[in-house]
């Protein structure tokens, strides 16, 4: 950003040089008055004239003047000053004071860069040293903790996607901010353009999270995130980054499973509790026997027997589909399998970075290849991403100029349905630890056999799926060009988008040894591109009248488009699973399907924006901007947007001189009506019909091999719906003190979301198999403080520290759902229905259910509590919230609360010496964490699968009352698992150790030998620690913002441990 | 440098933008993508299209609505809310899997319960989809007099279905028909008692209708006229009733043209490769293999095959102990109206382990039709062999040693009739028998008895199904070829009705046994007004013979003969501050 400061101030000044050319020269040099380096870029200027120049790579300029001058000299990041020079002095030498207050930083306000000291608006600058220090393939999980007000919810997934939410949730629908990288916008409510942003390039991240947003319009309300790449510059050099590391597994029985001989007597003893018993009081088991007490078999299952204790011959064994009947022959593992630790193992992460940069006034390059492979702790995931960069600029004549940014990538990235019933994680979970990963012929065991449950061989299911790809190839990037005329006038156009290629194919397998096999073998391929671009005008004055007055004035003309276009197919029944042989081609051509789809949006706008300060001392900055969508209606296809914002610097004032503790003190507010689209489809203000085989297609002729053409009503259309309008109303402070060691950033904010775009809930009679399109549907409002505090403190030369820590909290709150009940339902399963409500008077996605009031103990108790269905002893007593002597749908309620109370992000960096150490520690408190896991590990019939421990230890007996955990029982009730209740809600909070590293930079003087300007090596060490009381894999739980907070099986984030260099050529 | 001055700049600049702003403004006019406008479909082709919209939802699914809970919420047989909650079968399954359908099966499920909204949403887009129809068809130009007619009839006949289906589980629902739209926002229609209009399009569709159709799977006159007897039995007019089932019974043909007849084996009307044979009356037509993904299978039953074997999946919808002791018959081959077969039960492996020796019962009469509804252990299941017992149910000690048959594929039938993209077999080409003939000649008994008819012709009737059931070539085991037939089978005949109460309780018995597990039960012993007395007898016998999901519960009268109108759906229709959906009586 200094650079384009820079570019800007050149060609001004060269102008004026070329209008004074008849004095002396003074020549000089500007040093940095803390250790006499040259600051190159400095801008040197004449009072009084227009007279000015810029200082070279070595420091020195050179200006023309007559008599007696006073220079101003400034440079970012020093403190400017100005020094007289009597006419008879020729030589000069500036030194400038270094200003370490974060009030000097430039920061991206949307189309232009201000200083921080003249916003006016709430803007999170992320410190980019510390950011980049947590080591992770996506770039948004590196910001977790980074921003005040911004949250980030990950997994432990290589390449998975993060919830990212600014200041809270604003929408039951998507509430991703707004990505722009180099000006590129990115497609409404998607993050992948940052995702994949190697983390090397980014030069800097700046939120904005108020009403100033609102120059992005329609597009602002859920906040910005804007990044800049690194540019060229300085000598040329080449910079090489590497670490390896190696991702450590949780250790331990993760799921706190029973072991065999523990589910044996735990099947046992739901059947005793149940009754299910013959006349001599035996338990019946498939496995175990009949008896008294179990016996674990020694075969799992035997050609078509389960528990079987006989001979074994072993020629039988068949586990081909093509060689006849299946005969499998499972032995048991009595010791028991661990089938986490079987899929989940230690794995190797690396990151390997060459950058090349350099620059003149002429020209910059910057040009760098990545090469990050993470393998993911989990069997067969991984993400391996090759990226190029190259971003440029060139200076033409004095005034113009020209450059682009651009990178690519290429990336390889299987990964599995994370946080999504049934997928890897889960079963691990669920397989039972008596079941071997191989049988006794080479095969995979699995559930296939009495009393073992339902779920699937997780280690043969990774095993299939590792020819399985998902690549993905990218380039995103801009190109731009700049014209300086009249002085003060700027016009820039640029012109950046993103085009994202993927394909991917996948295998599906017959398997054979689970309970539940596939019907046949498959294949499907997929491809497809997604686009975006964005076409920018934007023209801006910049002027300071009567030394007091500054004025900037931007205006612009912006034109959006996306649109994207995706065709897939499969077949099945393939003669031969041999990956090489399979393409669709050679699949069978009964039952093969294909698909194809495609979506185009545009967009236009015309934005303005006026900043004004008096003094410095007082500021006004108003913004406006018409959007027009294609997404909406003729009448309803364009909308404003606007804010406006003041800061009074009281620290300027007069009477504040006296004040010394105070360095600095700006006092600031704003207020914006921002929108978001992300929600709306392109195809929203249609009443459209189509239909496909599986929807509309009928077999009239009774043939039952083949359909006849059939249509519906795909999309009810409403050209009514309207734009979302988004209040946002911010005060807040900027504060440095103790002499500019302690920067604080407050601010208090109310948004409010008005008008909110979620699909229309209308009642099943309209017909709701035709999409409902999204209406202006109710609105939200979270209030809340930011609060971001720096300080850098320095004991002695040798040693130095900084300690930045951020909080975020706010309170979530529906304030009106019009036309329904109040409310909507959300985050639903098959098995117990919703679990989340969206209500007024309630924050965004509480989870609602029946309220445990205690276990039943005795007859009596049941028959003194209010009418409970299936109340029996030992099953759950629920809370009759409105009294009426009934437990039903009445008295569910809302018991808990995803959203946390505050999020706290801490960045400790200590200097000594050659030495160096940092930590990123974040915390999230006072959330709660719906753990749907314990579904299907808490409750016994809830599928035979692996079962917890405490079932067995702690679960309600007439001899053991003092319990949580309900009767075991072979039977499902209302009173236990039946429906949602509190059972599953768990305090979600915790503080994590996101890295912890100590570094050596190598003295300059050892090097010299080598070739090497700089070095640095350093350990590091990843999710060291994870303090919390959440009885689940791991608190983080990322899910969609309708789905908050509720874990359905997140794949866990790792402690890892690197080791790394960083080397300067 | 040439001077440039701000006065003409800035205006410049700005009135450009303007310029380009307006300009640009059919840069926003995107068309839809992949999709069809309705003035493309405002003809005959179009309109025959969406007609073919409106028969693809009797399938149960291929919508996005009802699909929350699975296809099984939706499926086209009901078999949740009739043959579950009418005592037929057990859920189930292990206890906790799809534990929604338990309190439908308990008879006190409560309005949240997702299940109902699930098949609310299905039948009403089925509903809107009929109404479409009619709605593009007023549009389109090019349609003859006589295809107008014939359409109108075709889309309210499903109409007329879709609204039958939620009449006979919710009783009180709104009737919507083709003025009611998204767009006109006159869709808070007001709930209460549909089957006069229900009527209405059966016997539009009956009087306009064509006997024969150009497809098998159309609805045609006697199809309609086949249904709109059965909503006169449904709203008691026994002598309208009457008359028009002896119509169809002597003049009926399926769409084909073939006329209606019983055919000569029972299993015949379930058997996919005999599908649409004389008895299909109206049938949903499945299909698979289509390149759809089973997506136009009977995805509604997929989860209701035997567990543990290659039949399938998941081991739900386990005929009732009650049922199977239902098909056992007296000295003279007849049924014991006495509700007395309760009292001794069938023998079977419930509670023995598949490797403990067991040996069906061999000596006590049995009506053949039991091995052709209940799977037991040791007995001839399709041409599967014999049923193996425990290891063919998911859960014995929880939902019972039995098995359904009806809608189960042959082994031979994998791939033909099995879809092979799917991740079970369980995705079949079986058709689900709306209404057949065999309950045609069954309701028309009813109707002879209560609509002024006589006893004899009821007892022809009823004796008509019992014959074609005593036919030894159709007994399990001899059809298919594989083993011998079990050598306890004994069928009679009626010979004399003595009054009308003892020929109503033969003709509800002969339901029971003869349209077994096919969807009838609940609505019929509702309609019957013995739900009560039938349910709570059978809930405490089920749970004496070991089915614990009946112990203590109790049908309520003048609540629980209809379910609750879904609460989602009560909320979604609020006007003023007041939902225009009154919930039923009891919830």
């Amino acid at each position: 950003m200094r650079k384009f400061l820079r570019l800007i101030t050149v060609p001004l000044l060269l102008l004026g040089l070329v209008a004074n050319a008849q004095t002396r020269t003074i020549k000089g040099q500007v040093v940095s008055a803390t250790d006499g380096k040259a600051v190159a870029g400095a801008t040197i200027s004449v009072n009084g004239s227009k007279v000015a120049a810029i200082a070279s790579e070595d420091g020195s300029f050179a200006v023309n003047a007559s008599g007696t001058v006073t220079l101003s000299v400034k440079s970012v990041g020093f403190s400017g000053k100005s020094v007289s020079v009597p006419a008879s002095q020729n030589t000069i030498r500036v030194a400038l004071t270094e200003e370490s207050s974060q009030l000097n930083e430039i920061v991206v306000t949307g189309y232009t860069a201000q200083k921080k000291k003249e916003i006016t608006g709430a803007v999170s600058v992320v410190s980019v040293k510390d950011m980049k220090s947590v080591p992770t393939g996506t770039a948004e999980q590196m910001l977790q903790g980074q921003a005040s007000g911004v949250s980030i919810i990950g997994s432990g997934s290589p390449g998975e996607g993060s919830n990212v939410f600014v200041r809270g949730i604003t929408s039951f629908g998507n509430s991703t901010p707004l990505v722009i990288i180099d000006g590129v916008q990115s497609a409404p409510g998607d993050l992948g353009m940052l995702r994949d942003l190697s983390a090397s390039d980014i030069e800097s991240v700046q939120v904005l999270k108020d009403g100033q947003a609102a120059i992005y319009g329609a597009r602002g309300s859920a906040g910005v995130i804007i990044v800049t790449t690194k540019k060229g510059r300085g000598k040329a050099s080449i910079t090489y980054e590497s670490f390896y590391g190696i991702q450590t597994v949780k250790q331990g029985n993760v799921w706190n499973k029973l072991d065999p001989q523990g589910m044996a007597d735990l099947y046992f003893l739901a059947a005793k509790n149940s009754g299910q018993v013959d006349a001599n009081g035996n338990v019946v088991s498939g496995q175990y026997g009949t008896g008294k007490s179990p016996v674990l078999p020694n075969y799992l299952k035997y050609g078509t027997k389960s528990g079987y204790n006989g001979a074994v011959d072993l020629t039988k064994y068949n586990n081909d589909y093509s060689k006849g009947d299946i005969f499998l022959i499972v032995p048991a593992n009595k010791t028991g399998t661990d089938w986490f630790h079987e899929l989940f193992k230690p794995a190797p992460m690396t990151s390997h970075t060459l950058t090349a940069t350099g620059g003149s006034d002429k020209s910059s390059y910057l040009f760098s290849l990545n090469y990050f492979d993470q393998e993911g702790t989990l069997l067969n995931t991984y993400l391996k991403r090759y990226t190029a960069r190259i971003n440029t600029t060139f200076n033409v004549k004095n005034n113009i100029r020209f450059g682009e940014n651009l990178s690519v990538f290429f990336k390889d990235n299987p990964r599995i349905g994370n946080n999504q019933e049934g997928n890897a994680v889960n079963n691990t979970a669920w397989e039972q630890p008596i079941i071997p990963v191989h049988d006794a012929g080479g095969g995979f065991g699995g559930t296939a056999g009495s009393e073992l449950g339902n779920s699937s061989n997780p280690y043969a299911n990774q095993m299939r799926a590792k020819d399985n790809k998902n690549n993905d190839w990218q380039i995103q990037g801009n190109v731009f060009a700049e014209v300086d005329f009249a002085k003060h006038f700027m016009a820039r156009s640029t012109f950046g988008g993103r085009l994202d290629n993927f394909y991917g194919f996948y295998h599906n397998y017959r398997s054979y040894e689970n309970a539940e096999n596939g019907a046949s073998n498959g294949y499907g391929e997929y491809s497809g591109f997604n686009q975006n671009y964005n076409f920018t005008n934007t023209l801006s004055y910049s002027n300071i009248f009567k030394e007091n007055h500054s004025l900037k004035l931007m205006a612009g003309y912006e034109v959006l488009r996306v649109n994207g276009r995706q065709v897939g197919g499969s077949r099945v029944n393939y003669f031969s699973d041999n990956p090489n042989y399979l393409s669709l081609n050679t699949g069978s051509p009964i039952g093969q399907s294909n698909y194809s789809n495609y979506y185009n949006q545009t967009g236009n706008s015309i934005l303005a924006k006026i900043d004004y300060a008096y003094k410095d001392k007082y500021l006004i900055g108003l913004n406006g901007r018409r959007d027009g969508s294609s997404v909406f209606g003729p009448d309803n296809r364009y909308g404003n947007f606007w804010s406006a914002s003041a800061g009074w610097v009281v620290s300027q004032e007069e009477f504040f001189k006296s004040i010394k503790f105070i360095n600095s003190l700006k006092i600031r507010g704003s207020y914006g009506i921002l929108g978001s689209i992300s929600n709306v489809s392109a195809l929203n203000q249609y009443t459209l019909y189509g239909g496909s085989g599986g929807s509309s297609y009928y077999d009239l002729n009774g043939t039952s091999s083949s359909t006849v053409m059939g249509f519906y009503a795909t999309n009810l259309g409403n050209t009514k719906t309207g734009w979302e309008k988004d209040k946002i109303l911010d005060l807040g402070f900027d504060a440095s003190v103790l002499n500019n060691k302690l920067d604080i950033t407050f601010d208090w904010y109310k948004k409010s979301i008005q008008g909110l775009l979620f699909q229309d809930q209308a009642p099943a009679v309209v017909g709701v198999g035709s999409q409902l399109p999204q209406v202006n549907i109710g609105d939200l409002q979270n209030t809340g403080i930011d609060l971001g505090i720096t300080y850098r403190g320095k004991i002695n030369n040798d040693l130095s520290y900084t300690v930045g820590a951020n909080i975020g909290a706010y309170k979530s709150l529906v304030v009106n759902i019009p036309g329904a009940a109040g409310f909507f339902e959300a985050a639903g399963t098959h098995n117990t229905g919703n679990q989340v409500r969206d209500a007024v008077g309630h924050p965004v996605g509480a989870f609602f259910g029946y309220k445990i009031a205690g276990i039943y103990q005795s007859t009596a108790d049941v028959a003194s509590w209010a009418k409970e269905t299936d109340a029996a002893p030992g099953r759950f007593k629920y809370v009759d919230v409105n009294h009426d002597g009934v437990i039903d749908d009445k008295d569910r309620t809302f018991f808990g609360d995803p959203n946390p109370a505050f999020t706290a992000g801490l960045n400790l960096g200590i200097t000594y010496k050659q030495f160096d150490i940092s930590t990123v520690i974040y915390g999230s408190f006072g959330n709660n964490v719906l753990n749907y896991t314990r579904y299907f590990q808490d409750f016994y019939p809830q599928f035979q699968n692996a079962k917890s421990i405490p079932l067995l230890t702690q679960s309600w007996l007439p001899t053991r009352t003092n319990t949580k955990y309900p009767i075991v029982e072979n039977g499902s009730y209302f009173s236990t698992n039946g429906v949602i209740n509190d059972f599953y809600n768990e305090d979600g909070s915790y503080v994590r150790v996101k890295q912890l590293s100590v570094g050596y930079t190598i003295s300059p003087a050892v090097l010299k030998r080598y070739g090497i300007e700089k070095a640095r090596v350093y350990l590091q060490g990843a999710n060291l620690f994870t303090f919390t009381k959440y009885s689940g894999l791991d608190p983080e739980v990322a899910g969609s913002s309708v789905s908050f907070g509720v874990d359905y099986g997140n794949y866990p984030p790792s402690k890892t441990f690197n080791v790394g260099v960083s080397l300067t050529f | 440098m040439k001077k440039y001055n701000l006065k003409h700049i800035m205006p410049a600049v700005l009135s450009l933008l303007v310029v380009l702003y307006a300009c640009d403004k059919s840069y926003l006019e995107v068309p839809a993508s992949g999709a069809l406008s309705q003035d493309v479909l405002a003809n005959k082709v179009g309109v025959e299209a969406l007609l073919v919209g409106a028969y693809s939802l009797l399938d149960g699914e291929g919508s996005s609505a009802g699909t929350g809970n699975g296809p099984w919420a939706t499926s086209s047989s009901n078999w949740v809310y009739e043959s579950v909650a009418g005592g037929d079968a057990h859920k189930g399954s292990d206890p906790g899997d799809q534990n929604l359908i338990t309190p439908i099966e308990q008879w006190n499920a409560t309005p949240a319960n997702s299940y109902l909204d699930q098949i609310w949403q299905q039948r009403y887009d089925g509903v809107q989809r009929s109404n479409e129809a009619l709605r593009v068809l007023k549009l389109a130009k090019d349609v003859t007099a006589a295809d107008v007619t014939r359409i109108t009839a075709e889309a309210r006949f499903l109409r007329g279905h879709y609204h039958f289906d939620l009449a006979k589980i919710f009783n009180n629902i709104p009737f919507i028909d083709e003025t009611i739209t998204y767009a006109a926002g006159n869709f808070l229609v007001a709930n209460g008692p549909a089957l006069a209009k229900i009527e209405a399009d059966f016997a539009y569709a009956y009087a306009n209708l064509p006997e024969t159709m150009s497809g098998v799977g159309r609805a045609n006159k006697w199809a309609a006229a086949a249904y709109l007897a059965k909503v006169y039995m449904f709203e008691k007019k026994f002598a309208e009733a009457r008359a028009l089932y002896t119509t169809i019974i002597a003049n009926g043909k399926t769409s084909l043209g073939v006329k209606y007849a019983l055919t000569p084996h029972f299993n015949d009307a379930f058997n996919p490769a005999k599908k649409n044979n004389s008895e299909h009356v109206f049938s949903v037509q499945m299909t698979v293999n289509d390149g759809t993904g089973a997506a136009n299978a009977n995805s509604g039953d997929a989860l209701n095959f035997p567990y543990g074997g290659n039949t399938g999946c998941c081991g739900f919808f386990q005929p009732s102990f009650s049922l199977a002791n239902s098909f056992k018959v007296d000295a003279n081959g007849l049924p014991f109206l006495d509700e007395s077969y309760n009292n001794v039960p069938l023998v079977s492996d419930m509670g023995i382990a598949a490797d403990k020796p067991f040996t069906p019962d061999s000596t006590t009469p049995m009506d053949p039709r039991v091995d052709w509804t209940v799977g037991r252990r040791g007995v001839p299941y399709l041409d599967w062999g014999l049923m193996p017992g425990s290891t063919w149910v998911r859960n014995q000690a929880a939902a019972g040693p039995y098995e359904p048959i009806k809608h189960v594929f042959y082994a031979s039938q994998i791939g033909t009739f099995t879809d092979g993209s799917s991740w079970t077999n369980g995705f079949t080409a079986v058709n689900y028998p709306l209404i057949r003939f065999a309950d045609v000649l069954l309701m028309a008994a009813e109707a002879e008895v209560q609509g002024g008819g006589t006893l004899a012709q009821a007892m022809t009737y009823v004796n008509m199904v019992r014959s074609r059931a005593a036919d030894p070539t159709g007994f399990v085991g001899l059809a298919t070829g594989k083993v011998a037939s079990p050598t306890n089978y004994k069928i009679g005949l009626y010979t004399s009705f003595a009054d009308a109460t003892y020929a109503m309780k033969a003709i509800r018995f002969e339901r029971k046994v003869e349209l077994a597990m096919e969807g009838h039960r609940f609505s019929d012993l509702v309609r019957w007004g013995t739900a009560k007395t039938e349910l709570d007898a059978y809930a405490a016998s089920e749970a004496k013979q070991g089915y614990l999901s009946m112990t203590g519960v109790k049908f309520t009268t003048g609540k629980s003969e209809y379910l609750p109108i879904p609460q989602a759906q009560i909320d979604k229709s609020v006007q003023a501050g007041k939902s225009v959906l009154t919930q039923n009586p009891g919830y």
